[in-house]
Order: structure tokens, then sequence, then C-alpha cells
């Protein structure tokens, strides 16, 4: 993680410099956004939407259970643990993230999900 | 010898979904996962520490020949099959954004 941060900050330094020599007034619209993708630009009703977009794609998620932000992957969903594993390889997949499995075996529940993702800087 | 425990299995388990969800090819990939549900599936109830090693170590040995094919298929293009989406946003349930 403190890796990936200073790689950013090294990445930050050389652009800016790389205008600076480039085009010395004004910034360049493109070079920020582009540089917005090493903070975790995403908001908490954004991840909760694309997890929940996750969880009912997913194909053993009983189809009339409504899906919230409180909802419990065991209890709501009936899922097993090895559905539990393959719904967050869904999850994971979709935000471009690994999970540890230390931190997989806590998440039990989209919320939990979303927190996670949301603590996440490399989620995106 | 001991027997996996349950964290060591949900982490095989993972890993070969996550590596049978990287072939190219849809009917690869699908099989794999199949393969994957069911074979945990039947191995879920087992009791006796040997036969769940055993099955342990089996799996093990499939999840390597897996890597090995799913970076294979990586460097071949397929064309895709009917059934595939072609957005390229993997999970979402409606194409239609």
């Amino acid at each position: 993680m403190l890796s990936n941060i200073l790689r950013g900050s090294a990445m930050a330094l050389r652009t800016t410099s790389m205008r600076t020599a480039l085009r010395p007034s004004g910034a360049s619209p493109a070079l920020w956004s582009s540089l917005r993708l090493y903070s975790s630009s995403l908001n908490n009703d954004d991840i909760r939407c694309r997890v929940i977009d996750v969880v009912k794609a997913f194909d053993k998620t009983t189809a009339s259970a409504q899906i919230n932000a409180d909802t419990h992957f065991a209890k709501d969903l009936g899922l097993d643990s090895l559905d539990t594993v393959e719904l967050l390889v869904a999850i994971e997949e979709e935000f471009d993230v690994e999970i540890p499995d230390k931190v997989a075996d806590e998440i039990k529940s989209v919320s939990q999900a979303v927190d996670y993702i949301a603590s996440n800087p490399e989620a995106n | 010898m001991t027997s996996p425990s349950r964290t060591q299995v949900l982490s095989l388990y993972k890993q070969i979904i996550r590596n049978a969800n990287g072939f190219n090819n849809y009917n690869f990939k699908n099989y794999f996962l199949r393969k994957a549900r069911t074979q945990f599936r039947e191995t879920k109830d087992l009791q006796d520490p040997e036969t769940i090693q055993q099955a342990y170590r089996t799996a093990k040995q499939e999840l390597g020949v897996l890597k090995r094919q799913s970076v294979i298929s990586q460097m071949y293009t397929f064309d895709k099959q009917v059934v595939e989406r072609i957005d390229s946003r993997k999970h979402t349930q409606n194409s239609g954004r």
C-alpha cells in the first residue's frame, strides 16, 4: 500500500515537471483527471450500487430476494461459504482489487463489502 | 498429516475460481467453474482425514494445471460465443447501459 502511494506521488511529480516543461501556462485537465486515479474517487453510494448489481447478477442469488445494503449473504440470500467466496471474487473483479483471505473471511454482508471497498485505495 | 483447515480450503477454492475466470474461451472457463463447484460440493461432507487430505492434494495439483492453461489461453484470441455479453462490465445484470 505504501509503495503504491509512493509510486503515485512519484508519478505526480513526474507529470507535474513534464507539464511545466512542456507548457508552463495553465493546467491541463486531462493530466489532472489521470492523476485522480490514484486517490479513491469512489463515493459510498456508487460502491453500494455496484456491489448490489454484482450480487443481483450472481446466479445463485434467490431471485425473489430484495437486495439492499443490509443484505446478509448467508441469512438473506442462502449462500454457503463456497458461494460467498465466488461472490467475493465477482466483487473483486468488478473493483479490480484482491481481497486478502483473512479479510474475505469477515465479509458476510453487502454493507461489509461496501466498507471494505471504500477503505481500499486501489478500488476503482 | 493433518487435514486442511476451512480457511485453506476456501482459499484454494477462491484461487481456482479466479484462475478459471482468467480463461478467454467461454467454454473452458465455464467448464472449469462448473467442475470446481461440483467437486467442492461433492467433497464437502467428507469425514475421514485421509480422504480429505487426498481430495485437497488433487485439487491443488489441478490448480497448477489450471494456472498454466489459463495463462496459455490468454495468449490466443478466440471469437466470442453468441452466448457471451459484449459489454466490458462483467457482472452487471442488464446490458442496457
